[in-house]
């Protein structure tokens, strides 16, 4: 045994081997995140004629592990915005706590008022994205703004990791824009058929979609969030569960596992 | 990442422009780490002519075969004092990494910006060019991963068109197009815009055949050349299409036009 | 004051030979010139209310305010220097941010109260600074709802190590600061000129015995602000006032001002009363008169 106090608390040099000293070195080249840990899947998004309808499902995986259950990945901002995040969970930690603070700073200046609207707020998570990803520390997130422009206009965009944004009347992140997204393009190819969207046709097709992500990601949770945000304000519910559900196409699947007829 | 920029489809097997899984200096496949790029698609086109010039882009932005938007232009008025750029006289285009285009165009346009108040008069598109170039060579080691262009009228009040390599080599041109479809565009205006190889037949054999005589484009026939060009690169590249937006700019001002592309 | 002018009021550091700190002292009378300030904790919220005296009538109407948020949740009004008052805002907030960042959780209002009496109690100990020219009173609502962690995973287990404690938690809170660093929690808190009175009236409502809620308690509170303004009647003021309910209540937990309709119609109410006291009072004079006749 080895008993000098250099020792004390490490892994025992006889059972596990010579420890690697490099690990404690504060020297070196420092490591940031090269990948993502526990994450959310899909967040969906669609923009109708008096506002935005938003979902995300409430799972955090460990990778094929689903690991909480009862994830909350939408986030309201100041009663006029809402974000949705998939990705990371601890960067949608981070970035909570940070825009906690930043929405009582703001409040401090204009106490009657929200002064950053959706559009204000998808800048500046955007620019933070892209600063944090040039300084190759990124926070791992895809996320979804909506709410309302500086024309009072709906107002639905994305922003990655990379900083990358785009915006259009249907927007999903992840596996929901090879499942989601074609089905709500199907309903606002473009901005004009949004603008006749009414709410209750936005929210059907959002839960169609969900529903759908459900059957196909693997990732995903039949528990999930939706939120409303119109110019009076965001209505989210927390605790929706998919209606409906049908897996009478699952007997149709082929040429999966075991099963070779 | 060289695939990226490379105009030529990569020698194994059948690829697209934004790149195949990332492989190790000896070729075995990477292990998955943190990559600061991505390609947004899209192509760009600029061409001058006496005395206007003519700034092209799609406004399809891509991940890899996901369409993310059908409508985000990449085609930027620089250097004006209001929020819509009503005043601006300058045009950027930017291609490549869609997030690295529109950091650049902040930083240009507050440069341009910031010019203006100091000097009272707008930047001349001769300075702009050169503080472009600067401020992409400023990155030459973590380089803004687009194809720039600025584009507008010299100071004899001639149609003037620049073209930027990411680091900030660049050179004053008739046309470029540049992007995912450069390639597929480029010869094209090489011959209508530059009338390569046209020879007026049966002036003679070989080298004695004559060249047809170069002549300055009207606006009306550069704005055909743009709408052809993109007609053309649509069908053949699946990262453009949707809409096509062109920025004409004269000594009267900048007009904007957005022309309906196929959106398959 | 009959130690003026022995030297012992030229420092902070120093006790005068009866014990007392004369800069503190000299603190309190700056407070007690200032536009009366109150605050009203009742069962279901809290409600905050200033005299503030209009300066000059070149001032926008309804601007410069005067109470502030320190956090979501809490609020603070003060009565004496302004400047000394937007400092002691000023770290309140750097307060309430710092437990978010450490606790991941709002401050509770005792906990405000406490980091800012030892603040102010700083300022009284060393030679190279002056007390705090204010009394402020701190008011905040601690959430009755299970507190959750800011962008926390899950709910947690839900008995057990680690679970939820049953009962009642939170509440509406409210405190009193003074110059030396003195503060005591209060049901009914009144500072700055028009203290006397405005104390006089606040022990009339009963309010340890909760039977008032928010919304009488912005009239009474216009009530008594409007009283206390009687001692001070040369100067012309506005009424300020916020409010904090209960998370069922209006305000849904957070500290915004009282809508501009109901301060309004508490204001209509308050002047009614004043008017009517001033005739029953000039009725007395006429009686009076007529005595003498």
């Amino acid at each position: 045994m080895d008993h000098r106090p250099q020792a004390w608390g490490r892994p025992r040099d006889d059972v596990y081997g010579a420890y690697d000293h490099s690990y404690m070195q504060e020297n070196g080249p420092k490591q940031n995140t090269q990948q993502p840990i526990v994450t959310g899947t899909s967040v969906i998004g669609i923009k109708f004629k008096d506002g935005v309808v938003i979902a995300a499902d409430n799972l955090a995986s460990y990778g094929s592990l689903a690991r909480f259950t009862d994830v909350k990945r939408l986030r309201p901002f100041a009663d006029s915005s809402i974000l949705g995040f998939s990705g990371d969970i601890s960067d949608m930690q981070y970035l909570d706590r940070h825009l906690t603070e930043l929405s009582l700073s703001e409040a401090y200046e204009s106490p009657d008022k929200p002064r950053l609207n959706a559009a204000n707020l998808h800048r500046y998570l955007s620019k933070l994205l892209y600063n944090r990803r040039s300084k190759f520390d990124p926070l791992w997130n895809h996320l979804l703004v909506g709410g309302l422009d500086d024309n009072g206009e709906p107002f639905l965009a994305a922003a990655d990791l990379l900083g990358s944004t785009y915006s259009a009347p249907s927007l999903a992140t992840g596996f929901g824009a090879m499942l989601a997204q074609p089905i709500m393009r199907r309903y606002v190819p473009d901005e004009e058929s949004a603008k006749k969207l009414t709410r209750e046709e936005a929210v059907d097709i959002v839960k169609e979609a969900m529903k759908v992500l459900f059957y196909r990601d693997a990732r995903s949770l039949d528990t999930y969030s939706l939120a409303v945000v119109t110019k009076d304000g965001v209505e989210l519910k927390e605790d929706e569960k998919l209606e409906n559900q049908s897996w009478a196409f699952a007997d149709r699947i082929k040429g999966y596992g075991t099963q070779t007829v | 990442m060289a695939a990226m920029f490379s105009q030529n489809p990569l020698m194994n097997g059948p690829n697209y422009s934004f790149s195949d899984a990332p492989k190790t200096a000896r070729g075995e496949p990477r292990e998955h780490a943190f990559n600061p790029y991505t390609d947004n698609g899209g192509s760009t086109l600029a061409i001058s002519g006496a005395d206007f010039t003519i700034m092209a882009g799609d406004t399809r932005h891509t991940s890899g075969y996901s369409i993310n938007s059908r409508m985000s232009p990449k085609v930027f008025k620089i250097g004006g004092t209001t929020a819509n750029q009503d005043d601006a006289t300058i045009v950027l285009s930017v291609c490549g990494f869609a997030a690295d285009g529109e950091a650049l165009r902040d930083r240009l346009d507050t440069i341009c910006k910031i010019y203006r108040y100091r000097h009272g008069k707008p930047m001349s598109l001769n300075a702009c060019a050169k503080r472009l170039s600067t401020i992409l060579y400023q990155k030459r080691f973590f380089p803004y991963y687009t194809h720039a262009m600025l584009g507008g009228l010299d100071d004899e009040g001639k149609g003037a068109v620049y073209s930027y390599d990411p680091v900030g080599s660049y050179e004053r041109e008739q046309c470029r197009a540049g992007g995912a479809a450069g390639s597929l565009i480029m010869p094209f205006l090489d011959n209508q815009v530059n009338f390569k190889n046209q020879y007026i037949p049966g002036s003679g054999e070989g080298h004695d055949l004559k060249e047809r005589e170069r002549r300055t484009l009207s606006r009306p026939q550069v704005e055909t050349i743009v709408k052809d060009a993109f007609d053309g690169a649509v069908e053949r590249h699946i990262e453009v299409g949707d809409t096509l937006q062109m920025l004409i700019i004269t000594k009267e001002g900048i007009e904007e036009v957005f022309l309906p592309l196929k959106k398959d | 004051m009959t130690s003026i002018g022995t030297g012992y009021d030229l420092l902070n550091s120093i006790f005068s030979p009866d014990g007392r700190n004369f800069q503190v002292e000299y603190a309190v009378k700056a407070v007690e010139n200032g536009g009366t300030s109150i605050g009203i904790r009742c069962k279901d919220g809290i409600v905050l209310a200033v005299e503030k005296i209009v300066a000059s009538k070149l001032q926008k109407p309804n601007a410069n305010k005067r109470i502030a948020s320190v956090d979501s949740h809490v609020g603070a009004v003060y009565s004496g220097m302004i400047p000394d008052g937007r400092h002691f805002v000023d770290r309140a907030r750097d307060e309430a941010q710092s437990w978010r960042q450490n606790f991941k959780t709002p401050i509770p209002t005792a906990d405000l109260a406490s980091r800012m009496g030892g603040y102010l109690q700083a300022y009284t100990m060393y030679g190279s600074v002056r007390p705090f020219g204010i009394t402020a009173i701190v008011g905040g609502v601690d959430t009755s709802e299970e507190t959750p962690v800011d962008g926390e995973v899950g709910s947690g287990p839900a008995v057990g190590a680690g679970g939820k404690v049953p009962g009642k938690h939170g509440g509406p809170f409210l405190y009193m600061i003074e110059p030396s660093g003195l503060y005591w929690g209060y049901y009914g808190a009144a500072t700055g000129k028009g203290r006397q009175a405005a104390k006089a009236e606040l022990e009339k409502l009963d309010l340890p015995a909760g039977n008032i809620t928010i919304h009488e308690a912005v009239k009474e509170a216009a009530r008594i602000i409007y009283i206390a303004h009687k001692d001070n009647k040369d100067k012309e003021f506005e009424l300020e006032m916020t409010w904090i309910s209960t998370v069922d209540g209006p305000t849904k937990g957070r500290h915004v001002e009282v809508p501009k309709e109901l301060r309004e119609e508490a204001e209509r109410l308050a002047r009614a009363e004043d008017e009517s006291d001033d005739e029953e009072e000039e009725e007395k004079k006429d009686d009076d008169n007529k005595m003498e006749d």
